[in-house]
């Protein structure tokens, strides 16, 4: 008799994330689904408006990360109209950026990833929360995430003219500059996040790496698999998050591939799977092999992690310290354990927060110089950065009006969505033998693809619940065997 | 007494917006200018930080009910669940319950009590400015609400389901 387990939500709300897990006769994982709703219709509802609009209407697509929408957006505005916004543009988006990184990565850590580590993975759902970290680590630490966070948003309200949406990326460069008065402030804030991500890898350090039960769950098979890796680097082949080309490496860390933003559709192709409506993207110049590891299948994953791994060091002098350590403990290039990308999380905090400090002390920053008018007739334009949660890929063709004809989107999670649903089912098949489901099923499975960050029907907010999950347990003609419910 | 409305939603996504355009109308025939309108597309911890400084709140927004579209929910925060001890209820943030625990203990200033005003929906996964008919119908009956709200004070026992 075949079960099947099904993560699903109890709302009626359609295209939330639900996880379907079939057990053989033997009670063990025969296979599993991690299903991710699409928001439909997002390139149809583009098409006639004005490629200036872009960056503010890509803002929405996503209640998480605006700010990434914003730059890659304006970056292929940018490339629509043939221009190459001058230096203290770049620099300004940049350095907005940077304050997005270290408010968006903090969140995670401290209210998401954390968890699992300070409180351990077996706590009571009622203690693995942010309030939880604070009980345990200190009171002061609920302090410093909210300030960073309020820092995180002066910053890009200074910038971006608006504290979550920002509006000022126009194509050829931004609509307004800083002032010295506010240049200072930001450097002020800046020099404090660099503290703040060094004090969160000291609570990462004493907390999970001086356990060895820690490393012991970060290093093991369960959350283990070689896949390659995806990071936008400098010319030095350093990581950067705004601008530069895409690298790709294979599983044992040899560079397979670097391109050019505008040349990704050689280099990347999506795989449709019967049972889902999202796409799942995948390196067209290794092909598809299904849900596989190794070097002949074209999985790639794009996450904190990916990046430290097809990268060639940090930019900044104390996240590369960090990036060494990394890997020192870790035992060298690749890291392949999932786990792991909370600890690289932190080191992208630390450099995010360096480099907001260079690019802020920098004397260009305060320039006058912050936009070209656009004189070229428009065409078409790639932008990429890296989000948070993995490369994020706009794409636009326009009439010679600069209408939007056509768009393409490939967003940070859909990258990572084949290794997320290898984990979910890796995770399943470790923690599920011979029928026994136990309680704490769901939360090792969700820790398996926490570890991504994953984005999905983020842009609503319906209430009265986001993404409520459930575990059903069925037989073959889909009776519910046993019901775990995350909430009664 | 400082009061903040804030429509909640994503404005591009179908009837997700409708909170949007209930506080854009409440702008508009608000009486009093103590009052503060917003429009949002937050939840948890960023919403409470705008909700810092307010003695009062009310959080218009998108519901997704077995009710019939259209329905008109008045709740306060607490009578709904609390999903925050089960963080995968939304993979990036804490629910605003959990996010004003923290941010009083932080000892910011916080609304005593929360009260939220939601719209049942039925198209929210879909890129457009349109509402539904049914959804749409209620903007005008949910801005009297709200106003309605406004003169009552906090604390008030009241009926917590109103259909139209």
């Amino acid at each position: 008799m075949t079960q099947r387990i099904s993560i699903d939500p109890v709302t009626r709300l359609e295209g939330h994330g639900k996880i379907e897990i079939f057990l053989d006769d033997n009670g063990n994982v025969a296979n599993s689904y991690f299903q991710i709703p699409e928001l439909r219709g997002f390139e149809r509802f583009v098409v006639g408006r004005p490629i200036e609009e872009m960056p503010l209407l890509t803002n929405r697509i996503c209640g998480v990360c605006p700010e990434a929408h914003h730059m890659a957006a304006a970056k292929a505005a940018d490339a629509v109209y043939h221009i190459d916004p001058p230096l203290p543009a770049k620099m300004l988006r940049e350095l907005l950026y940077m304050a997005f990184y270290c408010t968006d990565h903090t969140t995670h850590f401290y209210a998401l990833g954390g968890p699992d580590f300070v409180m351990g993975p077996d706590a009571p759902v009622a203690e693995r929360n942010i309030l939880g970290v604070i009980h345990k680590v200190g009171l002061e630490v609920g302090g410093k995430v909210i300030q960073m966070r309020k820092y995180g948003h002066n910053v890009v309200e200074m910038i971006g003219g608006r504290k979550v949406h920002p509006c000022t990326s126009i194509p050829g460069g931004l609509t307004k500059g800083i002032t010295e008065e506010q240049r200072k402030e930001i450097e002020e804030m800046g020099h404090w996040a660099v503290e703040f991500a060094q004090f969160s890898l000291q609570v990462f350090n004493d907390i999970v790496l001086a356990n060895k039960e820690y490393v012991d769950l970060i290093l093991g098979d369960v959350y283990t698999h070689h896949t390659y890796y995806m990071g936008m680097v400098d010319e030095h082949n350093k990581i950067n998050f705004y601008d530069g080309k895409v690298r790709v490496v294979d599983p044992d860390g040899k560079e397979f591939v670097k391109y050019e933003p505008k040349d990704y559709a050689q280099h990347i192709a999506e795989h449709v799977e019967p049972w889902t409506y999202l796409k799942f993207p995948y390196l067209k110049n290794v092909g598809w092999k299904g849900f596989v590891d190794g070097n002949d299948s074209g999985v790639y994953m794009a996450t904190p992690l990916s990046r430290l791994n097809a990268c060639d060091g940090m930019a900044t002098p104390l996240a590369q310290a960090e990036y060494e350590k990394f890997y020192a403990i870790l035992g060298g290039k690749p890291v392949h354990q999932r786990l792991a990308t909370h600890w690289a999380r932190l080191i992208e905090l630390l450099y995010a927060a360096e480099r907001w400090v260079e690019l802020v002390t920098d004397p260009e920053i305060t320039s006058p110089d912050i936009h070209v008018k656009p004189t070229e007739t428009p065409t078409e334009g790639i932008g990429i950065v890296e989000a948070p949660r993995g490369t994020l890929t706009h794409h636009y063709w326009t009439d010679e009006l600069g209408r939007v004809t056509r768009a393409n989107l490939i967003v940070g999670t859909t990258n990572n969505y084949a290794p997320i649903q290898m984990s979910t089912h890796k995770a399943a098949a470790s923690l599920i033998k011979n029928g026994n489901v136990t309680d704490g099923l769901l939360n090792m499975v969700e820790m398996a693809f926490r570890a991504y960050d994953p984005c999905f029907g983020c842009a609503t907010h319906s209430l009265p619940g986001q993404m409520p999950l459930e575990i059903t347990v069925r037989d073959a003609e889909g009776n519910p065997l046993e019901v775990l419910k995350q909430f009664c | 007494m400082k009061t903040i409305i804030v429509g909640l939603g994503n404005p591009i996504l179908g009837d997700d917006g409708v909170g949007w355009k209930i506080a854009e109308e409440i702008r508009k025939q608000l009486p009093a200018d103590d009052i503060d309108v917003a429009c949002l597309s937050l939840g948890g911890l960023g919403l409470m930080e705008h909700l810092i400084g307010y003695d009062r709140a009310i959080l218009v927004d998108a519901f997704a009910t077995n009710d019939q579209p259209g329905s008109i929910l008045i709740l306060k925060l607490d009578e709904l669940p609390n999903y925050s001890a089960f963080h995968t209820t939304s993979a990036h943030d804490t629910s605003l319950q959990k996010a004003i625990e923290l941010g009083r203990s932080m000892g910011a200033k916080l609304p005593e009590e929360v009260e939220i005003v939601g719209i049942t929906t039925i198209k929210v996964h879909e890129f457009t400015e349109e509402l539904s008919p049914p959804v749409a119908d209620v903007v005008g009956f949910a801005t009297r609400v709200v106003l309605d709200l406004l003169k009552q004070p906090i604390g008030v026992k009241r009926e917590s389901h109103a259909e139209v």
